[in-house]
């Protein structure tokens, strides 16, 4: 159904498309339902005192992002860290010692998070932002290639 | 024999490369930018490393991202292709360093070709004819004067550092020398970072025919012919045929043998092709290329010898396969190098290719990594690939071509089939009459048909 916008531009409010929602969640228990279509995401929550959270539109002009880690392609996650090189990913700074980061682990933007080898030479990979660790992508002495997701930190 | 290949290039060239591996059963590992993901070659491939953002500095030319994925992908070998770092001695001396094989001469005589002013000095020594001209940088203005008239005019200023057709400058009369002379150097020296340059006789008409050799690096060295590559625009070459209309086979063997007496000389190790300028019944040395070249198809069709697989064979320390007596020529071959160009403007035209029917049938071949729904990127050059037709006649072969031309589809992208076709039914081009600069007058003068 074409949507209608208002003299802004925004797209409109499609509010059946959120009672929709809203009724799907309640038949099936979930807390939280997201769905983007045609640039726009709507996002339906349940808050854990019971009722229904607000719903939110947002319309954005590039593939917008859901703000809680779902089930995305890791390579699309905006808090991926992404391989700058060529090599072999080793989690901790020497085999046997604790690795750098653990899954939980509070960063500082340039802290180091993992060292990749090439050719004998070690290179500490530094975290872009700070932010928490919530996901580590390879296994300590995988080999990684340019572009490769290693983690995700948000 | 190696086990495992890594393929330090893209297009039709890896494509290329990868079937000799297949062929050879050597696994292999094909390395990419992130804009040639969804490349042929890399599909195929039994491994793919992907090595770097689009820029060919970032990762076809970055040395160390190919060692790493050398290093985690376990090669023994690496295939440089044409272009990129195949003549560059020293990628050739770091893979040696690293117990990686380059599939390639050895770096001295990269080294040696690739300072155009040394190559022509050794060609000399080894008993190849050369263009007249200056015994190395042409000095100052003064000397540059008194070569001018030794050699007479018209002289070509040429970059030492130059080749494959860039860095060359045509000086028509003494007036103009000392200004040519200082816009020559500044190039030189933007381009190359050498401003060195040497002064040749520049020949009028000449045929550019160019002898393929094979060497095992233990002084065994054959030669595999000639390929004429006069048609070109702007030093690139676009249209190559074999044998050349404008030699018989008593001239063939004589240049041929030369050549490979020179290889022999050397301890030549792999393929490589001297190329000549050749006018009234002369040949003159211009430069040797010390690698697979993109017309080496036109060979293959007429000697029925796989190149790639002889370069991959002697750099793992096998020996020829066969004798200067027992290579046998027969029929005649034409390749046209179709690119992603406007067809009269030769402007690029990278994008989605949405319809491809590349032509079949008996002696045709296609070499090219393009399929239907591939996107050419506009990072890299621009050739969707190479059509290369056999005849039992030169006649026969022209006959097929034209028919082949007619039957290629790719739409999308505009593409410089359109010249081809209009080549193929050119008088000049039907009798074998061209010469370098042949193709230029003609795109001058006439228009192509709408």
């Amino acid at each position: 159904m074409p949507r209608k916008s208002d003299s802004s531009g925004t797209p409109a409010i499609d509010h059946e498309a959120i009672r929709e929602l809203a009724k799907l969640l309640d038949e099936t228990g979930l807390t939280e339902i997201a769905v983007e279509r045609a640039g726009v995401s709507i996002r339906v929550a349940r808050h854990s005192g019971g009722g229904l959270g607000r719903a939110r539109t947002e319309s954005a002009v590039s593939t917008p992002v859901a703000s809680t880690p779902l089930p995305v392609d890791p390579a699309q996650h905006p808090g991926v860290v992404a391989s700058p090189m060529v090599g072999t990913a080793y989690l901790a700074p020497e085999p046997g010692a604790r690795p750098f980061v653990e899954i939980g682990t509070v960063v500082k933007a340039g802290e180091p998070l993992m060292i990749i080898e090439a050719m004998k030479t070690m290179n500490q990979i530094p975290a872009p932002r700070p932010g928490t660790v919530i996901q580590i992508l390879v296994d300590d002495g995988q080999p990684v290639e340019y572009g490769q997701p290693l983690m995700i930190i948000e | 024999m190696f086990d495992k290949i890594l393929i330090a290039n893209r297009g039709e060239i890896a494509l290329r490369v990868l079937r000799a591996c297949k062929e050879l059963g050597i696994a292999t590992v094909a390395v990419h930018s992130t804009a040639d993901e969804d490349a042929m070659h890399v599909r195929l491939a039994d491994e793919s490393v992907c090595i770097g953002p689009p820029a060919a500095k970032d990762s076809y030319l970055n040395i160390p991202a190919l060692l790493a994925a050398c290093e985690i992908s376990g090669a023994d070998a690496v295939h440089p292709g044409y272009g990129f770092l195949s003549e560059n001695a020293r990628f050739a001396e770091i893979l040696t360093e690293h117990n990686v094989h380059f599939i390639g001469p050895r770096p001295e005589h990269i080294r040696l070709m690739g300072d155009k002013i040394a190559a022509k000095r050794a060609a000399k020594e080894l008993g190849i004819p050369v263009v007249p001209g200056s015994d190395g940088d042409v000095g100052s203005e003064a000397h540059a004067q008194r070569l001018g008239r030794e050699i007479g005019y018209p002289l070509m200023l040429k970059a030492a550092a130059g080749g494959g057709g860039r860095g060359m400058r045509v000086v028509t009369e003494e007036s103009q020398l000392a200004s040519a002379l200082a816009s020559a150097r500044n190039e030189a020296k933007a381009a190359f970072g050498d401003d060195t340059l040497y002064v040749e006789k520049y020949l009028t008409r000449p045929r550019h025919i160019e002898i393929q050799v094979l060497g095992d690096g233990k002084g065994g060295a054959i030669h595999l012919g000639e390929r004429d590559c006069s048609l070109q625009r702007r030093h690139q070459k676009v249209w190559e045929e074999g044998p050349s209309p404008a030699l018989n086979s008593s001239t063939r063997d004589e240049i041929g043998e030369t050549v490979a007496k020179a290889m022999r000389a050397i301890k030549y190790l792999g393929v490589g092709t001297v190329e000549f300028l050749y006018e009234n019944g002369k040949f003159y040395f211009i430069e040797m290329n010390t690698r697979i070249q993109v017309e080496h198809p036109v060979t293959e069709m007429i000697t029925d010898i796989d190149l790639i697989l002889e370069q991959v064979r002697v750099a793992a320390g096998g020996g020829l396969q066969l004798t200067q007596d027992e290579l046998k020529f027969h029929g005649h071959a034409i390749e046209c190098r179709i690119n992603a160009e406007n067809p009269v403007s030769f402007r690029p035209s990278p994008g989605k290719i949405v319809h491809y029917h590349p032509p079949g049938g008996l002696g045709v071949r296609v070499d090219s990594a393009v399929y239907h729904g591939y996107t050419i990127p506009p990072y890299y050059d621009s050739l969707v690939g190479k059509l290369i037709v056999h005849g039992k006649t030169r006649s026969e072969c022209l006959m097929r071509l034209k028919r082949a031309l007619d039957e290629f589809v790719v739409e999308g992208i505009e593409t410089t089939l359109p010249l081809f076709r209009a080549l193929a039914r050119e008088k000049d081009v039907i009798d074998g009459q061209y010469h370098i600069h042949w193709l230029e007058e003609f795109l001058a003068g006439s228009g192509l048909p709408e």
